[in-house]
């Protein structure tokens, strides 16, 4: 297994548009939001879809090997992406 | 035979519970936290076996206190068989909890859950190929609709038939990582062999003072001996290693010095080796194993359309959303308040007559008719006047959860709720406030950390509940118009908001933001939703309705004796401070009851019904200003000491009042100068 860095994607989650698909790339926090990731299905090298993003600042929906997750965008921002499509 | 249930949120676990084991179970906190596991008993084929529920989890090396409790409840050994229900329909993201509980080599049996909902999905699984893979039954269930349940148990009876059972064979991780793992298992073992009595020994993952000591408790693990060693540790080794590399750093700092040793020298290893975090490390590896056995068993074909991918266009969609919310909300409150209004109406009359009945026997003066006025008066309190409401609320509420709406609120209204300092989720016990406080605090249990149940649960007290509601508009609105009522409501929701900003202020949010899976819509199943409103009932039939009745009857007691006056000399100084007559001290004691009591018996205290006769319009606002905000009721206050415990609760009844005398006296001001 190689590490993966992240030196060619600088976006973040929360700044994806609604319906790209992306490839998380890694995600910067400590042990506890990890873990919070994973146990949602949300790993380093997955590939995820943005479904819609809530008004007002509010979530991202992703959807994940066909799980829809509710993320809020300060979350959100600590998940650095690379665009797919 | 004990039977334990383990599963993510979602899985169906419950509903699996709920189709074999019935009203009787229970619910109880693990010791000395708030997380709630379900326990009960299950007639399987004339044999009857404790069945328990755990916490949905999705790791048993969680961060949250569900994965922490229910971590300590497995190592603690007291279980025979555990079933994983999963959701087949999210196979490839649970098998990762069902390869970390293959590592307890423990009994384990595979239910596969919601078979329909995959199919649907289009994915096909083959079960054998599942179970040789994993080296453990498994069964296929739709747990909803009852296919498949008794045989997951039949299966777990059969594994504890044939004990000693062959152990499920772990999965292999990628060679450099495996290497490692075994490597610190072997230290682990050797450690807990060798040393004893120091901190070094018994299975570290329980807290220290938990862990068994071995003396006069039944079914704990025993301390491991030279001579048990050999075979069987439990928990396992590897499990042990596996937990304490991936784990929260803080499990390091409470193991003796040698096996913190290893396991940092380990971590190290795995860091210099794979250039990521041992965590990150360990879970893509458990991750990529769990797809790769999702591939080898299951075949994902052409999902079948279905009006429920089109639904959450409409329903999550940026205005029509909301627009949908607003119905869905208004509708509900709608049917709980007819409904309640009805069912209430009717209980007070049979209970009304029930006190004419009561004088009549009992002779209308004598302290007997008193007492058993009260405690009627208390009774019909409980039943008349917060039942109605209550249980068609709950009803309501576990359709809702059930169907899969809540989540889809909760991200609707993340955002505006942040403005509060809570989640999206914190909406609804805030906007059951509305109608009554009991329900609202007991619906905080849907948030998952300490801190926002209590913000939530402050901010749904002070929501004027139905009961508020009508002292508002049969006071203020009656006396004073409509707009001055409406007034009383802006200036509440002004509270709300500000409340939610200075306890945000006190009390941080701490969680980095939302992150929740959203389950698909499906119809809720009638039994889950009859036991859930029953369970959340009975917490109020327990706690709150006793104290209902014996204070009522205390009250009844204090009136018969005439010892009114003395309540009303002894709070004279707070009613002489908002500038109302003296006679009003009793009704403000009676509203702690039932907030409506203080408008009945305000009538009473003075006399008359036309109040505006013996008070003037600013009394009657000053009045109904302070019994809004003043306390909570009884009942509310019981439900609230539940979920937050005493000390919080006298905290914010302290905070309550405070706030009541500064509106009040505030308006007092105000009406001074301006008439």
């Amino acid at each position: 297994m190689k590490a993966i860095t992240p030196k060619t994607s600088l976006l973040t989650l929360d700044q994806a548009r609604a319906n790209s698909t992306l490839k998380i790339t890694s995600i910067s926090g400590g042990w506890g939001v990890r873990q919070n990731l994973n146990e949602v299905g949300l790993h380093v090298g997955d590939s995820i879809r943005i479904l819609r993003k809530a008004p007002f600042g509010g979530p991202l929906m992703v959807v994940n090997h066909g799980t829809k997750v509710a993320v809020g965008r300060r979350l959100a921002a600590k998940i650095k992406v690379e665009v797919l499509r | 035979m004990k039977v334990v249930l383990v599963g993510q949120p979602n899985s169906g676990k419950s509903t699996l519970f709920n189709a074999v084991a019935g009203y009787r179970s229970l619910t109880s906190n693990f010791a000395g936290t708030t997380v709630e596991y379900t326990h009960g008993k299950a007639r399987v084929d004339g044999e009857t076996i404790d069945l328990i529920d755990l916490p949905g989890l999705y790791s048993l090396n969680s961060a949250n206190p569900a994965g922490v409790s229910s971590r300590e409840f497995l190592l603690r050994n007291d279980w025979d068989v555990l079933i994983n229900v999963v959701d087949a329909s999210q196979l490839a993201r649970s098998l990762e909890l069902t390869i970390e509980l293959l590592d307890l080599q423990a009994p384990l049996i595979l239910c596969l859950n919601m078979m329909d909902e995959a199919a649907r999905k289009g994915i096909v699984i083959d079960a054998k190929a599942l179970a040789v893979a994993l080296g453990v039954p498994v069964r296929e269930a739709i747990a909803g609709r009852g296919q498949g349940v008794v045989e997951t148990f039949r299966a777990a009876k059969g594994l504890y038939r044939r004990r000693p059972f062959a152990p499920p064979v772990p999965l292999c991780y990628p060679p450099e990582l495996e290497a490692s793992i075994e490597k610190l298992a072997y230290e682990l073992r050797e450690i807990r062999v060798a040393s004893s009595g120091d901190q070094d020994t018994g299975p570290v993952l329980l807290p220290i003072d938990s862990r068994p000591s071995g003396t006069g408790v039944d079914h704990v693990v025993a301390p491991p001996t030279a001579e048990t060693a050999g075979q069987a540790l439990f928990p396992p080794p590897r499990f042990e290693a596996l937990q304490l590399l991936r784990g929260d750093p803080n499990l390091l700092t409470q193991l003796g010095p040698k096996k913190a040793g290893a396991v940092r020298h380990a971590q190290a290893e795995i860091t210099r080796h794979f250039n990521q975090p041992p965590d990150t490390v360990i879970s893509s590896a458990r991750h990529a194993a769990s797809l790769n056995l999702f591939e080898l068993v299951a075949r994902v074909t052409r999902p079948r359309s279905d009006w429920r991918e089109q639904a959450d266009r409409l329903i999550m969609h940026p205005v029509l959303g909301y627009v949908f919310l607003g119905i869905v909300f208004l509708g509900f409150f709608h049917l709980v308040f007819d409904l309640g209004k009805i069912g209430e109406t009717r209980l007070m009359t049979l209970f009304d007559s029930g006190i004419a009945l009561l004088g009549q026997s009992l002779g209308e003066h004598s302290m007997r008719f008193a007492l058993a006025k009260g405690a009627l008066l208390g009774t019909a309190g409980a039943i008349a006047n917060v039942l109605p409401y209550l249980v068609p609320f709950l009803i309501g509420l576990a359709l809702l959860e059930d169907a899969g709406y809540l989540a889809r609120v909760g991200y609707l209204m993340d955002a505006a709720m942040h403005r509060l300092g809570l989640h999206g989720t914190a909406m609804l016990p805030v906007l059951l406030g509305y109608g009554c406080s009991v329900p609202a605090v007991l619906a905080t249990r849907i948030l998952p950390s300490r801190r926002d149940r209590f913000v939530a649960a402050c901010l749904a007290v002070l929501v004027p509940c139905s009961a508020r509601m009508t002292v508002i508009f049969a006071l203020v609105g009656f006396y004073l118009g409509a707009n001055y009522a409406l007034g009383i409501y802006a200036l509440n929701l002004a509270i709300v908001a500000v409340a939610g900003y200075i306890l945000t202020k006190i009390w941080p949010e701490i969680s980095p933001g939302m992150l929740m899976e959203v389950p698909p819509y499906h119809r809720p199943s009638l039994r889950v939703v009859l036991l859930k409103t029953w369970w959340r009932l009975r917490e109020f039939v327990i706690i709150a309705a006793p104290l209902l009745i014996a204070g009522s009857a205390l009250l009844g007691a204090i009136e018969f004796l005439g010892w009114e006056r003395f309540i009303n000399t002894l709070l004279s100084p707070l009613t002489t401070l908002l500038g109302l007559p003296p006679a009003v001290g009793l009704t403000l004691v009676f509203g702690v009851l039932r907030k409506e009591l203080s408008l009945l018996m305000l009538m009473q205290a003075l006399g008359t019904t036309q109040v505006a006769t013996v008070l003037t319009t600013g009394q009657i606002l000053i009045f109904t200003l302070f019994v809004t905000f003043y306390l909570p009721c009884l009942a509310t206050l019981a439900t609230l000491a539940r979920e937050i415990g005493w000390k919080l609760t006298a905290v914010a009844s302290a905070a309550l009042f405070v706030l009541a005398m500064v509106i009040s006296l505030t308006a007092r001001g105000l009406l001074h100068f301006l008439v």
